[in-house]
């Protein structure tokens, strides 16, 4: 019963950690979107599978709200914002696609050797997916800083959000329903705030290339 | 003495059904893209047209290019003796681990190079050249994703590694199995010469890799490579679907046992014969410089294999 319940949160994390990794290996602002929203599905069914094992009935709530929140409203608003600005790409990142992915697969080394003491005072049947969720929060940080248009830097930070929610998930058994909710608000407060954002950036200089804000305009 | 009989029979099957799993996909591919498509066994009388024509060799070939045909089809047939396809050869008797049976494949991959570059044809050695990129490429991944499975089994036996899946089924969901296995699919469709790394469909067509090498190639010298091709091509799949998903396989030389294995090796073929044929219809092929992005993503997941068994024990 263990066996099988670890061996599904292990799964589900490390898909999440895929899709990250599908970020930095894909060029195109729609499949950032799709990779976002399967994480989003992805984190909701991990909830759910703590929901089930753990018997706690609130954390269904919550796979409920991340599944509307997460793996629906926000991917629809991705969706709106990439249409507005017609079809950008990921063209040349600060760093290129090859030495990206190595950097990533590091990054989750070193996310395995800093979980290690972790997993070892710990006794949680989930505790195989804590360095996948410490690694998805580098590799989400790796995308923020090495990306170059400002919406794949804020589905990096979207992401990054995901990893934390992920680390709660598998960290302890579920997070209270009520912080989960402050923390669903906080994070559509803060996609709203960078949405508004992105749109300016794109009206001042007609493009979402952060590179450009080096430029002065006025 | 039964086990010799596996030995000799496996790659009998193997070469027999290498062809129609080419054919089948193709003509799978073909009606995806609603043509007709030749029939399953077209490929069986292509082989066929080919033995009885004359081979031509250009003036300036040297003895390894007649050797390389031989060299390939030996290779792959070793290869089919070997690897756990219908049967998983089990005891002593066996030499060969997952590492010698990648590495012939790779010994008629390097003479492949090198007869494409004897005839001096600026083809040849365009195809070569880039067959090596693309080899140099995968075999880390193939490395690490065979490090990987052997973690898991503690050897790198192939029945070793069947029966350790076969006791512990729930290992086979894990995410260093799974890891392994997209790692190893990816390096198949690059070694085999499928579509997102080299197009199988075209022969004269600057982008190609595996037909720039053999072009000077004629008569049953081609039927032998091109035979050689599809084996390789069956050989790989197989290993993707019995070390990862051996259910079915015949641990035994029982009729009963063969039958069951026999069946199970057609019909895991065919799923991911349906794979490829779709990923091919819906996948344009990348672009030379775009190749090593694949291949880096391919590593990258067979490292992460690596790490969820090797560092969680």
């Amino acid at each position: 019963m263990d066996g099988t319940f670890s061996q599904l949160v292990m799964l589900g994390s490390s898909g999440m950690l895929l899709t990250a990794l599908i970020v930095l290996w894909r060029k195109g602002i729609p499949a950032y979107v799709t990779a976002y929203r399967w994480q989003a599905w992805l984190l909701a069914a991990i909830t759910g599978t703590v929901a089930y094992y753990g018997r706690d009935p609130r954390l269904y709530w919550v796979a409920a709200l991340l599944l509307a929140l997460k793996g629906a409203a926000i991917p629809a608003l991705l969706g709106t914002m990439q249409r507005r600005f017609g079809a950008q790409r990921e063209a040349t990142p600060y760093v290129n696609t090859e030495t990206s992915l190595v950097i990533a697969s590091l990054l989750v080394l070193f996310a395995y050797v800093l979980a290690r003491p972790w997993m070892a005072v710990t006794d949680l049947p989930t505790r195989q997916g804590l360095p996948l969720a410490l690694g998805l929060l580098f590799v989400s940080l790796f995308i923020v800083v090495s990306r170059k248009k400002a919406i794949t830097q804020v589905i990096g930070f979207l992401m990054l959000e995901n990893a934390i929610a992920l680390l709660a998930a598998v960290g302890t058994r579920g997070v209270p329903l009520l912080v989960e909710l402050g923390v669903f608000l906080d994070a559509l407060m803060g996609f709203l705030v960078m949405q508004i954002f992105v749109y300016h950036i794109h009206e001042t200089f007609n493009t979402i290339d952060v590179e450009e804000l080096a430029r002065l305009r006025h | 003495m039964s086990r010799y009989i596996a030995l000799f029979v496996q790659p009998l099957l193997a070469l027999a059904l290498a062809p129609a799993l080419v054919g089948f996909i193709r003509w799978l591919k073909a009606r995806l893209q609603s043509r007709r498509g030749a029939p399953v066994w077209q490929p069986y009388s292509e082989i066929r047209k080919l033995f009885g024509k004359e081979a031509v060799v250009s003036h300036t070939a040297s003895w390894l290019f007649r050797a390389t045909p031989f060299v390939v089809f030996g290779t792959g047939v070793i290869v089919a003796s070997l690897a756990p396809i219908v049967i998983v050869p089990a005891g002593p008797l066996v030499v060969g681990d997952v590492f010698a049976a990648v590495y012939l494949l790779l010994l008629g991959t390097f003479f492949l190079a090198l007869a494409g570059l004897d005839t001096g044809s600026p083809f040849g050695g365009m195809g070569a050249s880039r067959e090596m990129t693309v080899v140099a490429l995968t075999e880390p991944t193939v490395a690490l994703s065979i490090v990987a499975l052997a973690l898991n089994a503690g050897s790198t036996n192939f029945s070793q590694i069947v029966s350790r899946t076969l006791a512990e089924p729930s290992a086979a969901l894990g995410p260093g199995h799974l890891l392994a296995f997209a790692a190893l699919f990816i390096v198949t469709l690059a070694e085999t010469g499928r579509l997102p790394v080299d197009n199988p469909s075209t022969h004269l067509e600057l982008t190609m890799i595996h037909e720039a090498m053999i072009l000077e190639y004629s008569g049953p010298y081609l039927a032998l490579i091109e035979w050689a091709a599809a084996l390789k091509l069956l050989v790989f799949l197989a290993l993707a679907a019995n070390l990862f998903m051996p259910w079915g396989i015949a641990l035994s030389l029982s009729p009963v046992a063969v039958t069951v294995g026999v069946v199970s090796l057609v019909s895991k073929l065919g799923v991911l014969a349906v794979a490829i044929a779709v990923l091919e219809t819906r996948v344009a092929k990348l672009r030379l410089f775009r190749v090593p992005e694949l291949l880096s993503a391919s590593f990258v997941l067979a490292l992460l294999a690596v790490m969820s068994t090797f560092l969680v024990r």
